[in-house]
């Protein structure tokens, strides 16, 4: 099926054609294949692709809209593909990014070196929700604070950027697996041809970090997964994750602690448990420490975790580092701890703390992104262009009532890439999640989850509003 | 074995074997609607309707309880026990609910496994009963009996042979004899109740349990129900008869584990020995065949509760040294 109608418009990068309508280098071999695929054969695939996520169970539910039941996140059997050396590029800058990050965590819940040198104003870590004070004096084993991330970048004429650091409970790694395992059975000659980098070991490099980081003197740590349970909007890759690892998917109930020591319920009795890759949120994980309504966590958690006798990954506080005021700071955070220069830009950010950055955001409301400074997954923001006069005017008043809670960014020019839809190739805007694992080493798989934001026009790419993923192709050269 | 995936796959495997009882049941009875005289479809729908100690959806209106089944209308019951949510025993609801189990403990069980059971809740999932009513509720029944064995089969094929194995085995035999035992039950009841049953009601019996070819072979083709009963509860070369289902039972309880408390886990072995020693000492020299089916099910119930003591839900008693792993 040939790309006739895919219209190409200068001011969005388009990740597989040049401007003038050829495709990239990298995406010859990919293309080529495409053309000589028929429209029936394409949509035949497709059809493949989502029923073979149906027919597996993998699913997510949305919050809010538990009665429409488990969805399937909407696939796109055409990959994107990235040139080796601009993953080169992403690798590096995720690394740098992540070392830095761990360090200041490390720094900002000991002796906040970098509040007293004045890189970072103490306000914007203290009027932080996530900034959690019950971490004070404490430290994460070799200092993975972070030893799971999943940081979303975007790409636009000017290069890649990043648009978050997601560093509490980041999702999406099972749905990258199980996007390549589709798509590649479909794709079968063209992903050979290509010799796509793998990404299907991520388990074994979550396993290794995860060992990395266990209690001292442990030599071989029982692993276990800690779910919210079986209604959590990611259980499937609680699931798939514990599965990976050959660890025990526990739910609070499962876990007990005693004597500063935590414990599984098993068939055989009390089993010791060193490391936990918690996937419940700060808030659940502990009732006597954290939110005493809270029965997804274990009473104890929290002692246990301080006195080293149990690990959590990731460590309870870290989501002060993605806070996104703090976010504005990342270059100077990076700066600061590593003394090297950023490899990947931030999107600039408007802190509306800050008199001038709130003015400058009232001011331009039409053109800006505006979003809760604790917000996630596109809920509580504004799309300025994309609103009427009367939720612009809404949401100003909300900022002015609490203006440290919003930051504004521009509205970015994410890049786009050929989607199938309804049956002919279409741009869609894209962004790019990749997962950095942080032990001993970095690690990271190249490659990540690709979102897309479905509908025509549409900037949002978060599943649970109606986005939907591709595969990422990582060339060798 | 985590103590709550344990439970998850007991509860998984009890499910489906429930759904397949409830379609071998609702398969036979969707025949018997086609040319079977009214009296015996009645008794088909008494004799389910018993035995999962239920009663019919709109039920009497105002008739004698000899009018239950002939007043209500055919439609009813079978959506009733085939489609509606709302009825637990329904074969939509063990699907689902053994769907349940499953999701929150794929981990433990075949992807294989996991598939068969997925695609076969999702294929019935939307259909109505208006769709498969006029032409082939047979042939749904047998579709999806065939689905239901093929998960069996699935399992018995690609489940790893842990404790996990295990459970699903103890779950599978432990519905089996419950729900056998109760039709059986059931059926014991309802002659002592009404006198002489039809041959044709026997003759169904056997075909539920699979065992139609083999009373032949063993006895005639004439019906005596004693003989029925004796094949169905002693036989062992019948895969769902009552004796093997409890000795598969005991077989799959002693490859487990002692558990973390040797009293209970104790208790249930004896339990299982009990209750296969009623069987194959008790029942062929008593005549009140009635009361040892009653017991047969109280003990099998209190099997269940055992095996729940001992592996999920024990009491924590002394929380063992720092330093065991």
């Amino acid at each position: 099926m040939d790309f006739k109608s895919y219209e190409i418009e200068s001011s969005f990068y388009d990740e597989m054609f040049k401007v003038d309508g050829s495709p990239r280098a990298h995406c010859v071999e990919l293309h080529s294949t495409l053309t000589d695929l028929t429209q029936l054969e394409l949509s035949t695939m497709q059809e493949r692709v989502t029923r073979s996520f149906y027919n597996e169970g993998i699913t997510f539910i949305v919050y809010g809209d538990e009665a429409a039941g488990e969805r399937i996140i909407p696939i796109d059997c055409v990959p994107r593909v990235l040139a080796n050396a601009e993953w080169r590029h992403i690798e590096s800058g995720l690394d740098q990014r992540l070392r830095a990050l761990n360090l200041f965590l490390e720094d900002v819940y000991n002796e906040a070196r970098i509040i007293a040198d004045g890189v970072i104003p103490v306000d914007v870590i203290r009027g932080c929700p996530q900034y959690r004070i019950e971490m004070r004096g404490l430290s994460a084993p070799y200092g993975a604070w972070v030893a799971v991330c999943g940081t979303d970048l975007v790409r636009t004429n000017d290069g890649f950027r990043v648009l978050e650091d997601n560093l509490r409970v980041p999702s999406g790694v099972s749905y990258m697996i199980a996007t390549r395992k589709a798509v590649k059975a479909n794709l079968r000659n063209a992903y050979r041809r290509s010799q796509v980098l793998d990404v299907e070991h991520y388990g074994k490099l979550l396993l290794r970090t995860l060992r990395d980081i266990a209690p001292p003197g442990v030599s071989d740590p029982t692993i276990a997964l800690l779910t919210p349970g079986v209604y959590n909007s990611a259980f499937y890759e609680h699931m798939f994750l514990a599965s990976e690892l050959d660890a025990e998917l526990v739910e609070g109930r499962d876990l007990i602690v005693n004597d500063g020591y935590v414990y599984m319920r098993t068939t055989l009795g009390l089993r010791r448990v060193d490391v936990i890759y918690r996937r419940v949120d700060d808030d659940f994980i502990d009732p006597l420490v954290f939110r005493p309504d809270s029965y997804l966590g274990v009473p104890g958690l929290l002692h246990a975790y301080r006195l080293g006798n149990v690990t959590l990954a990731n460590a309870p506080g870290t989501g002060v580092a993605d806070d996104k005021s703090v976010y504005a700071y990342v270059p100077d955070i990076i700066r600061y701890y590593l003394n090297e220069e950023p490899i990947l830009a931030n999107v600039q950010t408007n802190l509306c703390r800050q008199p001038e950055g709130l003015e400058y955001t009232l001011d331009n409301l039409e053109n800006l992104v505006v979003k809760q400074v604790g917000g996630s997954g596109g809920y509580g923001m504004l799309i300025g262009p994309h609103a009427t006069p009367e939720e612009r005017d809404a949401f100003a008043r909300e900022i002015q009532a609490d203006p440290a809670n919003y930051i504004s960014q521009p509205v970015l020019d994410l890049s786009r890439a050929p989607c199938l839809i309804d049956d002919e190739f279409e741009p869609r805007h894209v962004d790019l999640r990749p997962f950095i694992l942080r032990g001993h080493e970095t690690r990271i798989v190249p490659g990540g989850l690709c979102r897309i934001a479905l509908p025509r026009g549409s900037l949002v790419v978060n599943s649970s509003q109606g986005g939907g993923a591709k595969d990422i192709w990582v060339l060798p050269t | 074995m985590l103590s709550s995936s344990a439970n998850g796959i007991y509860w998984m495997a009890r499910y489906m074997e429930r759904a397949s009882f409830m379609c071998r049941l609702l398969h036979i009875q969707s025949e018997a609607l086609v040319d079977r005289p009214i009296a015996e479809i009645e008794f088909g729908w008494r004799r389910i309707y018993t035995a999962i100690d239920r009663s019919p959806l709109g039920g009497i209106q105002g008739a004698g309880p000899e009018d239950d089944y002939t007043l209500v209308d055919a439609f009813l019951l079978t959506d009733e026990l085939t489609f509606v949510r709302d009825n637990p025993e329904s074969i939509l609801s063990c699907l689902e609910r053994g769907r349940e189990n499953a999701r929150q403990i794929r981990n433990c069980v075949s992807e294989q496994m996991w598939t068969a059971l997925n695609t076969e809740f999702l294929r019935i999932r939307d259909i109505k009963l208006t769709d498969i009513w006029l032409t082939s509720p047979g042939s749904f029944y047998a579709e999806l009996l065939a689905g239901i064995d093929r998960f069996t089969g699935v399992a018995t094929a690609t489940m790893y042979r842990d404790e996990g194995w295990h459970f699903f085995r103890v779950g599978q035999f432990i519905e089996r004899v419950q729900f056998s035992c109760s039709l059986l039950l059931t059926q014991t009841r309802l002659e002592l109740q009404y006198g002489e049953l039809a041959e044709a009601s026997w003759r169904s019996l056997l075909r539920i349990f699979h065992a139609s070819g083999a009373y032949d072979r063993t006895y005639s083709i004439e019906i005596q129900p004693e003989l029925v009963l004796d094949l169905l509860v002693t036989d062992r070369r019948i895969p769902e008869s009552l004796l093997r289902s409890v000795d598969r039972t005991t077989q799959e309880l002693s490859s487990l584990g002692d558990g973390p408390n040797t009293a209970t886990s104790g208790a249930l072995r004896r339990l299982a020995g009990r209750l296969g020693a009623l069987l194959r000492y008790d029942w062929p020299d008593r005549d009140d065949r009635e009361e040892v089916l009653r017991q047969v099910l109280i003990y099998s119930r209190q099997l269940h509760d055992r095996l729940s003591e001992t592996y999920f839900d024990y009491a924590i008693q002394g929380v063992p040294r720092s330093d065991v792993r």
